[in-house]
């Protein structure tokens, strides 16, 4: 949606917020247009624009605690969402940048390098697998383009196959977009009409021909962007026009495949793959863009909110199962962050600047019914701190101290969670305990506060205490600063710094518990061979080793228990870590279907009744129901051939047996009709080839 | 210069069309009033574009050559007609004079041509004693796109309307009898080159060079290789001599590889002859040569000459790209599901798919029998066509056909592969096996939903959460259709050989109706692969699949 439409619903809505329902009784906003006036297209709109302008100093955002939060604090969430999102939009963009840039380098080379002479005539093409990525060569042609027209000897046009109809259109396409590139809209006019010469027809790649030749272009890369949504016949014709170009306009084409290269060459004619020869590229995936994306926008360190498991988990589900570009999580996400400050008054405490009028009582007794700040609460009382309740219940002044500080400690919690969890990532990944681990699977598992038991964070500490001196050096070199800062581990640091100095061996120094240094020892009892594991006798500097890493498993280990907490369980919580899974679940999986098959078969769902009936009785069909709703409903018990005879006698029936002789048969007959065709026109019944007078079922509620 | 002479000069670089190009000369030599109208034709690759032009250059005789493919509608064609008839003339700058350089029609193209040649002749007979003659080359006029069918015949009656002009008309397709309605049309054939005329053509240029091998022994070897690489390879593929020419450098290096790599040759002899060396290099013959006569659009850089044989093999593996697509969890499986449905029987439904009788063994039993007894139809029905091409004399007796199965099945997949209606698309990935025998029929969006359901892997613990799954396959099967896996099957059917779903619909049209119904439009193994990885067994549910 964009935000303009925003602005203009806001400055509409009624000050209850029915806007924010998700059912309501809709009203048209603008009445006083009646049918008979011209349409407002041809009215002079500058009024309506001054308006605008008015509409947009403000912002999108209502007042929230039943309307009576001010100004400023609206003011001051919104800000802080703009604030918030535009380093985190940089953040993303940035890895979007850098996440293709190996393949964009590959490509680029391969156009620079190949040329129709060396292959033999045919045409230089590049094959690109995306996968399920489809965005990304979007934004790797659109820096191919940018390489190459600021070096001045080419360009890359990229074909979509909603512009190619058919081969004059395309080819049309192709020329008006090779011109535009470099010329802007009007250098295309001016070459098409100032040219020497009769005018050339729009689709004559002379003209393309004319312009390769004016400027000197040395590389056209013509690329397809969805090349198998294009039409193969187009495709084919296409080809064999420019192969026949080729020694006039020196084109190159790059695929964008979805599929497999042996599916996409398979597709075109034998003839048609002859003309083409080229080298294949690979895309990555989209989930490792999305992973790192992921990990960047919560692990920073500048971190001030934080998406929960739950969203975390619709986010990954949806990225991994079905096809999602990188930019639509983005969306996603954006989408999560814009909800939170949207609809929670309490993100106001997050701003920078202290709102002056934040400390009125309002907001103090918004936090007060906060459930962790009830539990805080709890668990003070238990401790015995009855004095402090008192003083959080009833002094707001106390109350909003003390939250400041909860909360600026509880954002500090997430950020060293969020570091463990980097931690874990890189030892896993170091110490190759496990094959693939991923930023997310682990966060996911950190923000329901499943990771400190799992059996990962054990495999961790166990292999820590069989680390030899070598490893131990790199493990101490990505040790994040909240754990390396600690004195312990400094000492731990510099004991270490001091043995490796005095150590002479070459090889790594090793821990007890290391299983090289376990003997096993042979005994003959009773004719019995016993085998019995004894420690080998160490040196003192392996002892001394030993010790360290004795120290250095108990710190890893506190720092582990210490830092994976459940977020849940932190006081204010609900401020900085957002995990609503509704709203972004119905906006960007909506299910119209399901909506549509509930309205008819349970319509009072929607609609306010004024019958007397229990809401029980609604359930079952009945004459005060809508007329399609109740054939819906009888159409449901009917199998797939219906007789439209019997239809009508059963909906007959339903209304029959409720007013008895006052029915009027012509006007139920009416009905009738009238809800056949809308259930038709819903695609749920169409008339039946197979018998004259039945229509045959095609929708099955519940699929 | 006189034909034979051109004949002569050209032969030296195009060999073997002495006859073509002396017919040619001495149709179109400048003292001569040419025939209007001549037909140049022959497949593919044998020559005609370029003996055309170089006879013509040649002879220093006025002229234009139209390459007709690369004019996309009739007018363009004749607006191309006109502008190359006036670049030639030199007249470029005064095209205003003709019809301001556009002509849309083939009788206004007479007049304009008739304008610009009648200065022509006027100008001609000022200088020299022969009368002014213009020759205007259409190439592969029977491949012009949106062309009026009076095209043809119209074109072959300019050089009737003017009389200082002569069409040449190249066709790659051999002429109908009377195509161009008219009598009397001369006509140049180049027949496809024989075995000797197309091993003169290679050996003419030489053996390619190779380090490590010294002239003398090239030059003894080659000429017997390229005619084993014929006889192998090329002749009876019927390729051209592109084809050929590449076979011969590709696989060159490599047969001579033994010598280079300094090898001993066996025998105790201590020299490489050629039947050595082709002994020697069998498999080559058969891996590499075979792969050589398919285009592949990734080829892998020729490894440097002195490299064996064996590094290449390996080299291709490594870069190879995958051949299934990486499509996402959700989508795969609505793949297989369209898959499934498109290939069982619909009345077969309820056994197949059902979930309430999954687990009985009476239903168990019945989808056995069911699967057997497809399975068996399957059979006979190729069978028959099997029986349908042999003839009716042939004697079918049960014990003869258990003796020669191996060819049966291979030519049944080689009718399935040749088949209109089979569900495989270009066919190399092709047919095999007897469960895709079955054509892929159309079905309902309903059923797809339905069979979704009844295989899907991880089924959600809470029913009631279901309704949200049919609204998700909407959206990830639009894009399956922009991928032209799943299409409408009115579109398939129009869609003719290909099934590629092209017909009526244009490609960003995504709009379906409920009612509609769609069909898989890849080949099963492959599908069965892709379902592997999400965890289906597709022969686990397909008729006939499983055993």
């Amino acid at each position: 949606m964009d935000l303009g439409s925003l602005e203009v619903e806001a400055a509409n809505a009624p000050k209850d917020g029915t806007n924010n329902q998700g059912v309501y009784i809709y009203t048209p906003a603008d009445q006083s247009k009646s049918s008979g006036e011209r349409p407002s297209k041809r009215r002079k709109v500058a009024q309506k624009k001054e308006e605008e302008q008015d509409g947009s100093k403000a912002h999108p955002f209502v007042p929230l605690l039943n309307g009576e939060e001010d100004e400023q604090s609206v003011e001051a969430r919104y800000k802080t969402y703009q604030q918030l999102w535009s380093t985190q939009e940089a953040k993303i963009q940035e890895i979007l940048d850098d996440v293709d840039s190996e393949v964009l380098s590959n490509v680029s080379s391969f156009v620079r390098s190949t040329s129709p002479q060396t292959y033999d005539g045919c045409i230089p093409a590049a094959l690109v697998t995306v996968g399920s990525n489809v965005s990304s060569l979007a934004r790797l042609l659109a820096r191919l383009n940018d390489q190459f027209t600021t070096a001045g000897d080419g360009g890359a046009i990229v074909l979509e196959s909603g512009d190619a109809p058919n081969l004059k259109t395309t080819l049309k396409n192709i020329i008006r977009f090779a011109i535009t590139n470099t010329e802007g809209n009007d250098g295309y006019q001016s070459f098409l009409t100032d040219r020497e010469g009769p005018r050339l027809l729009g689709y004559d790649l002379d003209l393309l021909g004319d312009y390769v030749k004016r400027k000197g272009i040395k590389k056209l890369v013509l690329a397809f962007r969805d090349s198998e949504a294009f039409d193969p016949g187009i495709l084919t014709d296409l080809l064999s026009l420019l192969s026949s170009w080729l020694d006039r306009i020196p084109f190159t084409l790059l695929f964008g495949i979805s599929t497999s290269v042996e599916l996409f060459e398979g597709r075109l004619p034998r003839s048609t793959v002859a003309l083409l020869r080229g080298r294949y590229f690979e895309i990555h995936e989209a989930s490792n863009c999305v992973d790192r994306i992921y990990g960047r926008l919560q692990a920073e360190q500048d971190g001030k909110i934080w998406l929960g498991r739950n969203i975390t988990n619709v986010l990954f589900e949806k990225s991994n199962d079905s096809f999602q570009t990188p930019e639509a999580f983005s969306r996603t996400v954006k989408y999560a962050y814009m909800s939170h400050f949207f609809a929670n008054p309490l993100a106001v405490l997050i701003a920078d600047e202290v709102v002056p009028s934040m400390r009125q009582g309002l907001v103090c007794e918004a936090i007060r019914n906060l459930p962790s700040f009830r539990f805080y609460c709890e668990e003070l009382i238990e401790q015995g701190s009855a004095k402090q309740v008192r003083d959080l219940l009833e002094n707001d002044e106390f109350l909003f101290q003390q939250c400041l500080q909860h909360l600026k400690d509880g954002q500090q919690k997430m950020r060293d969670l969020f570091q463990c969890v980097k931690l874990t990532h890189l030892l896993l990944k170091k110490l190759s305990l496990v094959k693939k681990t991923s930023i997310s699977e682990l966060s996911i598992r950190a923000l329901s506060g499943e990771l400190q038991d799992s059996q990962l964070v054990t495999d961790i500490l166990q292999s820590a205490k069989t680390l030899d001196s070598t490893t131990l050096l790199e493990v101490l070199n990505i040790l994040p600063s909240t754990l390396a800062d600690r004195p312990e581990l400094q000492q731990v640091k510099t004991e270490f710094d001091a043995l490796i100095q005095s150590y002479q061996g070459t090889e790594p120094l090793r821990t007890a518990y290391d299983k090289r240094h376990s003997v096993v020892a042979t005994t003959v009892v009773q004719q019995r061979v016993k085998l019995s594991k004894g420690k080998a006798k160490l040196p003192q500097e392996h002892v001394e080793y030993t010790q360290l890493i004795d120290r250095f498993h108990a710190l890893l280990e506190a720092y582990f228990e210490q830092t994976l907490e459940t977020p849940q369980d932190l006081v204010l919580h609900e401020i900085f870590l957002f995990d609503m899974r509704n709203p972004l679940k119905e906006i960007f999986s909506p299910r119209p279907r399901f909506a549509v098959e509930r309205a008819l078969s349970n319509p009072f769902d929607y609609l306010i009744s004024d019958s007397p009936e229990k809401p029980e009785a609604a359930a079952r069909v009945s004459a005060n129901q809508p007329a399609t709703s109740i054939l819906y409903q009888l159409y449901l018990e009917s199998g797939s051939l219906v007789n439209v005879y019997d239809l009508w006698q059963a909906f007959y029936a339903v209304f029959e047996s409720e007013q008895g002789d006052s029915c009027d048969e012509r006007t139920t007959m009416a009905l009738f009709y009238r809800a056949l065709s809308e259930l038709k026109a819903l695609g749920m019944v169409k008339s039946s080839r197979k018998k004259a007078d039945h229509v045959a079922k095609s929708a099955w509620m519940g699929l | 210069m006189l034909p034979s002479e051109i004949s002569r000069l050209l032969s030296k670089q195009w060999p073997c069309r002495e006859l073509q190009t002396r017919q040619l000369a001495s149709l179109l030599g400048p003292r001569i009033s040419s025939p209007s109208t001549l037909v140049v034709h022959g497949i593919s690759a044998t020559c005609k574009t370029t003996i055309v032009r170089n006879v013509l250059a040649a002879l220093e005789v006025p002229h234009a050559i139209v390459r007709s493919p690369e004019c996309i509608t009739g007018r363009h064609l004749l607006t191309k007609i006109l502008w190359a008839t006036l670049e030639a003339l030199g007249k470029r700058d005064e095209w205003e004079k003709y019809g301001k350089g556009r002509c849309e029609h083939v009788s206004s193209l007479a007049v304009l041509l008739g304008e610009c040649l009648a200065s022509l002749s006027d100008s001609n007979s000022n200088s020299s004693n022969d009368k002014g003659k213009f020759v205007l080359v259409l190439d592969g006029i029977d491949k012009q796109r949106e062309a009026p069918h009076t095209l043809l015949s119209a074109l072959a009656r300019l050089g009737e309307v003017i009389p200082s002009l002569c069409v040449v008309l190249i066709l790659s397709s051999s002429p109908r009898p009377l195509f161009l309605q008219a009598a009397g049309v001369p006509h140049i054939s180049f027949p496809p080159y024989t075995r000797k005329e197309a091993i003169t053509i290679i050996l003419n240029a030489g053996p390619p060079v190779v380090s490590g091998l010294d002239d003398g022994a090239a030059s003894r070897l080659y000429p017997h290789f390229v005619s084993a690489i014929y006889d192998s390879l090329v002749g009876p593929t019927a390729s051209s001599i592109p084809t050929f020419r590449s076979i011969c450098e590709k696989i060159w290096p490599q047969f001579v590889a033994p010598i280079t790599n300094g090898d001993i040759p066996p025998g105790g002899s201590n020299e490489w002859d050629f039947s050595r060396l082709l002994v020697k290099n069998r498999a080559l013959f058969r891996h590499q040569g075979e792969g050589a006569l398919v285009h592949h659009i990734v080829t892998e850089e020729s490894a440097p000459a002195n490299d064996g044989s064996l590094s290449k093999p390996s080299m291709s593996v490594v870069s190879a790209p995958s051949p299934l697509p990486s499509l996402p969890y959700f989508p795969t499986l609505i793949l297989t599901s369209a898959y499934l449905a498109s290939h069982t029987p619909q009345r077969l439904d309820t056994i197949f798919f059902s979930k309430f009788s999954s687990s009985s063994l009476s239903a168990r039993n019945k989808r056995a029998h069911h699967r057997r007894r497809l399975k068996v139809l399957s059979r006979a029905q190729a069978e028959d066509r099997l029986e349908a091409s042999r003839g009716p004399s042939t004697p079918s007796k049960k014990g003869k056909r258990e003796k020669t199965r191996i060819t049966k099945s291979t030519l049944e997949s080689a009718f399935a592969t040749s088949s209109a209606t089979t569900s495989a698309v270009g066919g190399n990935a092709g047919i095999t096996g007897p469960s895709t025998i079955l054509t892929a029929r159309p079905f309902p969006l309903e059923r797809l939903i339905a069979i979704y359901h009844a295989i899907d892997p991880n089924p959600p613990a809470n029913p009631i959460r279901l309704a949200a799954v049919s609204d998700a396959i909407y959206a990830e099967l639009a894009t399956l259709r922009r991928l032209r896996l799943v299409v409408p099957a009115a579109g398939r059917d129009s869609g003719g050989r290909m099934g590629l779903g092209s017909g009526g619909l244009s490609s960003g049209n995504t709009t379906s109706d409920a009612g509609e119904k769609w069909c898989v439009n890849v080949s099963g193994d492959w599908i069965g692969e892709l379902a592997k990885t999400v965890g289906v067994e597709v022969g686990e549910w397909l008729a006939g699949g499983l055993d």
